[in-house]
């Protein structure tokens, strides 16, 4: 490729970017117009962009943004493609640094990059689908933690974090949760994080090197006296033509991979461009010593919700605070960029580590395990920032216990906004299914066990069906206000119908001489006694007819002075004491009300019904 | 197998037997497949993969689901496939209309697949509930009482069985209220209805199924049954449906209370369409409704004019919860797109829904349009949730009935859509010789509801000897019911009979506030010898209950029973 020119045009439209402080029409159309006349340097001009939006003072992301927008309108193919590989941290980044009215305007913004281009024939939207559901499901995310971290806002401002400028009222308070992970630098876009547990996917590995490259190259742009950033550099660029030109394994995709990992977490912790936070004066942090763990290079320029929602993401990664990040809080109540040069990146271990296994050509250098390429495990919290674009809004894979919709406003406009990403709860977040009913359990161990409840529950519904075939069924009366208002509806999943289905075990009666061999009674004449719930369970008796009493009887009944109750609800009760009755129902609620009613259920009510089908069928 | 002369007995069988072969259907994600299939028709619906939803309760994969008798939707989220297919249909409906078989897919009349719908806002809706379910929890307040309105064929009822299905999906538990007495919820047309439900919603069926003496693959749903045995809600002036409606909202609150699971998730109230579209007096019905349910949530469908009269009355107005002062409740009206899959269901259509509902009712879900035995067996084995219910017949002595009437004056029930309260004429007498004993409507009966005996005290209790007695203490001569007396009217043959849970002796009242068991379907009246022949759900011996005569909703079914 014809590098030289790429790096002129380049560096040109880097330059006339720059002049772009303002929301201005015409400029934008002009960079618009030179963007078309070098679509054969899309992917620099692109990356130009991109790192652009990344470094320039929020006040300046939207107008840049702007340009984005109107390339990818206007010209479309290959820009789309270019920005839109990168689209997501791009777009977070600059969200998060901006203030109320300008994330307005970028919400509108990703609204219209849902849509055709306008006046375009393609009716394909401007950015693929997944590209704008990602951002988005992010920014729900982010509100939704920002609606909690508002609810949450008594709590104890242990941060003091007061002083930070952003006006919107979502993003000022500080939720508990904060205070273990405040890390996110809104422009540490320079690290990766591992990718331990993911399957090794060159669409990641191209994005990371990617962002890599494009730090590297900002790196350099800013130092390019810096012998190591130079050479990083061009490690990576050398790795990612070796991606792009060979096909490799994916024993050695694994290992670029860990190479790549590696890499990021030896990564200068700041990247040196200290215009990033334009306004925010210059820090007074000391150089970074050589370790990255132990430096504090967070920024907290905006340490609101992305910061949370990265957290999110992130700490399921790595479930383990790092304990050393709250310590370094104070030191740097002023969020701040370290625009110190960065220390030598050690030798490129990533281009040795290569080698060492002989998929460079060339020379033997160091070992890859050599004591300059930090573990990544310590430097992990400092990657958060980029979990997120390395795992874009990665769906939660554990539900967590509520329904996961908090943050929605009802109201008619909210109503309008496509929540994708909260579809999750009621899909993806319980994945357990019940072949037959469709029915959804979470994928936890109690998910499993309320699952196999349900499946019992289906399975005796079916034997109960086959047998009640045989027999004339009946509706039942509708209860009365107070049982109704009484009554707890009873779950599929805890093992047990209702009382009726005791009474599916005698329709065969006639063939039987036996007497029905559980406690009955005659169904009384009154219709109120008649209507009168069994006291322990507050269910009503079913009359059936027996052949051989030649009358209406209750099944399972049994008079005790003036009253009756169920003949299993009795004998549990006055047997075993202080049994969870059917009483209690009300009370076993929440947490787990599926194990609580599970058990009653199914020893009150199955056993006798089954003993006296069994027993009948064989006479 | 072929046997000589079987073709003769059964000819129309065979014919049926050439049913076009199962077609597929591939739904992109966020698309919707949307069928209608006739009464008398049936078509199976299986999912081959992907996930797929109707009207929000989730489909099975490979499962095979009929459907029969209904306009609906499945939709994807995530993208599908259908297979789609028509059964062996019975060959005649019971009254011996040749079902007509549609062309498309698997027989339906119309089939079609659509891109836009406006799931993503019904979905939306359920997030906020769960917001406003989750910060009720975390406060101890009661969860979000939601007022679905809009006009007819808005798809009301659609986004209460999405609300719902989604509700009881991540493990609530809503009390479902529907006030439409045109189409019954779990029962038969001509009642209002609150129901809590918890398990899976019945994709065959709707609201799925009321208990019965056996089981049912779909876990049944307990509702609490009002009658209200007219058509529209506006007849009287609401003298009453409020009074039914006030009763029915403090039995709900009577369960929040109690019920945890009830309390945090709050309520879905169903309306009828009539309240949406702008009839004198519907203003003042909704704002009953919203008072007596504590109403938080206002969701207008497909009406414009009707969100705005709404919003301009309630938006960010203090709700009527006891606890609005408390927690800062304030109404939000919130206006959603009506679904472009809605369909018009026109009277015929409406008709055969209500007559299934109530043959649903008697003689279980099994047989979608036929009541002939032989067919009900043969497509036993069709359904997958298919339950065959026998009901009673048996001869009642109709002196020995207190079977009431309301006396308000309706409007004929065959034009549903062309109802105009200008021509409401005062109290006609319709009974045959009872023209004396009218009773004047009044406007004036009281909105609120007598105490609630199931709660505060015993509804058994005695409340007197005569109407008359304790007309008085009830305002009883306010209530436009009064006894029908003997000789059984002719007119009751083919209609139903509500079984109150009032006894003989109450009031009118306490008759109009009561709670129903049951129905009664009215199939014979020989009024020489003072009998009726009734067909009853449950057999035994007819509980002495007061008994309203639904003489004008749901109104005559002829041929229920043959």
């Amino acid at each position: 490729m014809s590098g030289l020119i790429s790096d002129e045009i380049a560096e040109d439209y880097k330059s006339s970017l720059e002049d772009l402080v303002t929301n201005d029409a015409s400029q934008i159309r002009n960079l618009t117009v030179i963007a078309k006349e070098n679509t054969e340097y899309a992917q620099a001009i692109s990356r130009v962009l991109e790192n652009h939006i990344r470094s320039i003072p929020p006040p300046h992301k939207l107008p840049a943004l702007y340009v984005v927008d109107s390339i990818v309108k206007n010209i479309g193919s290959p820009y789309t493609l270019f920005l839109g590989r990168n689209m997501f941290p791009t777009f977070m980044d600059a969200y998060s640094s901006v203030d109320a009215m300008t994330r307005k305007k970028l919400d509108e913004m990703l609204n219209t990059w849902k849509q055709p281009a306008p006046g375009s024939l393609d009716t394909r939207p401007v950015f693929p689908p997944e590209i704008t559901r990602n951002i988005e499901s992010a920014l729900i995310k982010a509100r939704t933690a920002a609606l909690q971290q508002q609810q949450a806002r008594s709590q104890t401002d242990l941060l003091g974090r007061r002083g930070n400028t952003t006006p919107t009222g979502w993003n000022n308070g500080p939720s508990q949760n904060m205070s273990r992970h405040p890390q996110y630098s809104n422009n540490s876009h320079t690290s990766t994080p591992p990718m331990s547990n993911r399957d090794i996917d060159l669409n990641y590995l191209n994005r990371d090197l990617d962002g890599l490259i494009a730090s590297a190259r900002n790196d350099f742009a800013n130092s390019p006296f810096n012998p190591a950033c130079q050479q990083r550099l061009k490690a990576l660029l050398d790795l990612q033509g070796i991606l792009q030109r060979q096909q490799l394994t994916q024993e050695q995709l694994k290992l670029v991979r860990d190479q790549i990992s590696m890499l990021a977490a030896t990564k200068p912790p700041s990247p040196p461009n200290a215009t990033s936070n334009g306004p925010v004066a210059p820090p007074q942090i000391p150089a970074p010593p050589v370790q990255p763990v132990s430096q504090p290079f967070q920024n907290l320029l905006n340490p609101g919700t992305l910061a949370e929602l990265i957290k999110a993401t992130a700490s399921r990664q790595h479930p383990t605070p790092p304990p050393q990040i709250p310590a370094a809080l104070p030191q740097m109540p002023t969020p701040q960029p370290s625009s110190t040069p960065q220390p030598a990146a050690p030798e490129n271990p990533l281009i040795a580590a290569l080698r060492a296994r002989g998929f460079l050509p060339g020379g033997s250098t160091p070992l890859v395990s050599s004591s300059s390429t930090p573990v990544p495990g310590p430097a992990l919290p400092f990657m958060m920032p980029n979990g997120m674009r390395s795992t874009p809004p990665a769906l939660p894979t554990q539900a967590p216990p509520s329904n996961g919709s908090s943050g929605v406003p009802m109201n008619t406009a909210s109503m309008k906004i496509p929540r994708p990403g909260l579809i999750v709860s009621l899909y993806d977040s319980r994945s357990n299914r019940c072949g037959t009913c469709g029915r959804r359990f979470f994928a936890t161990e109690e998910g499993k066990e309320v699952k196999a409840r349900h499946l019992d529950w289906h399975f005796k519904t079916n034997q109960r069906m086959t047998e009640a075939s045989r027999r004339a069924q009946t509706r039942s009366w509708y209860v009365d206000e107070r049982d109704w208002i009484k009554s707890r509806e009873a779950g599929d999943d805890n093992g047990a119908l209702d009382s009726q289905a005791t009474e599916g075990a005698e329709g065969i009666d006639g063939n039987s001489k036996q007497e029905p061999p559980k406690p009955w009674i005659r169904a009384p004449n009154d219709a109120t006694l008649r209507n009168t719930p069994c006291p322990i369970c507050q269910e009503k008796f079913e009359s059936t007819w027996s052949e051989d009493v030649q009358d209406w009887i209750w099944q399972d009944a049994t008079k005790v002075g003036t009253r009756v109750y169920h003949a299993s609800c009795y004998a549990e009760v006055t047997k075993d004491g202080p049994a969870p009755a059917r009483s209690a129902m009300p009370q076993a609620r929440t947490g787990t009300p599926d194990s609580v009613l599970g058990k009653r259920k199914a020893e009150g009510n199955e056993s006798p019904g089954q003993k006296t089908r069994v027993k009948m069928e064989q006479a | 197998m072929s046997l000589p002369g079987l073709e003769l007995t059964q000819p129309s069988e065979e014919r049926q037997q050439v049913t076009a072969p199962p077609s597929q259907i591939t739904l992109n994600p966020n698309c919707e497949w949307r069928f209608e299939v006739a009464f008398g028709h049936i078509i199976k619906v299986k999912l081959l993969h992907g996930t797929a939803e109707l009207f929000g309760t989730e489909l099975a994969e490979s499962q095979t689901y009929t459907f029969s008798g209904t306009k609906a939707a499945i939709f994807t989220w995530h993208g599908c496939t259908l297979e789609v297919s028509a059964a062996e249909t019975a060959s005649t409906t019971s009254d011996g209309v040749t079902p007509t078989m549609g062309h498309g897919a698997g027989g339906c009349q119309s089939e079609y697949t659509a891109e836009e719908t406006p799931m993503m806002e019904y979905a939306n809706v359920h997030f906020a509930l769960e917001t406003m379910r989750e910060e009720a929890q975390s406060i101890g307040k009661d969860g979000p009482r939601v007022l679905l309105l809009g006009p007819e064929n808005a798809g009301k009822t659609s986004v209460a069985k999405i609300l719902t299905a989604y509700a009881t999906k991540v493990g609530r538990q809503p009390l479902v209220v529907n006030l439409d007495p045109t189409e019954g919820m779990l029962g038969v047309p001509g009642t209002l209805t609150a129901t809590a439900f918890r398990t899976i919603l019945d994709v065959e069926d709707g609201w799925g199924s009321s208990p019965m003496s056996g089981p049912s693959p779909v876990p049944v749903k307990l509702p609490l049954v009002y009658s209200y045995p007219l058509q529209n809600p506006l007849d009287g002036e609401g003298a009453v449906y409020r009074p039914i409606v006030s009763r029915l909202a403090l039995s709900v609150t009577g369960r929040m209370a109690e019920d945890e699971d009830a309390r945090e998730t709050g309520i879905i109230v169903d309306t009828p369409g009539i309240l949406g579209s702008d009839k004198p007096g519907s203003m003042e019905l909704i704002n009953h409704i919203v008072t007596e349910f504590a109403i938080d949530t206002i969701l207008v469908l497909g009406s414009e004019r009707l969100y705005s009269t709404v919003a301009k009355q309630y938006d960010n107005k203090p709700s009527s919860s006891a606890t609005a002062a408390a927690f800062d409740e304030h109404i939000s009206v919130v206006k959603l797109t009506k679904s472009g899959g809605c369909a018009d269901r026109d009277a015929a259509f409406r008709k055969a829904t209500r007559e299934s509902q109530i043959r649903t009712y008697f003689f279980g879900n099994n047989i979608p349009s036929s009541t002939s035995a032989s067919t009900a067996l043969s497509l036993s084995a069709s359904s997958s949730s298919a339950v065959t219910l026998s009901p009673h017949a048996q001869q009642l002595d109709f002196a020995s009935l207190p079977v009431y009437s309301y006396t308000v004056t309706s409007i004929d029930d065959e034009d549903e859509d062309d109802y105009d309260p200008s021509q409401l004429a005062m109290g006609d007498s319709f009974l045959p010789g009872g023209g004396a004993e009218d009773l004047q409507e009044t406007k004036q009966d009281p909105d609120r509801a007598a105490p609630l005996p199931g709660v505060v005290g015993s509804f058994s209790e005695p409340s007197g000897g005569t109407n008359a007695s304790t007309a008085a203490q009830n305002s009883g001569s306010n209530v436009p019911l009064k006894k029908v007396l003997p000789p059984a009217p002719s007119a009751l043959a083919n209609t139903l009979l509500a079984i109150t849970h009032a006894p003989t002796t109450a009031s009118p009242a306490e008759v109009r506030d009561a709670s129903i068991m049951g129905f009664l379907y009215v199939a014979d009246v020989d009024a020489d010898k003072g009998k009726i022949r009734v067909l009853a759900p449950v057999g035994g011996r007819m509980p002495p209950r007061a008994i309203i005569w639904a003489k004008r909703w749901p109104g005559e079914l002829v041929g229920l029973v043959g």
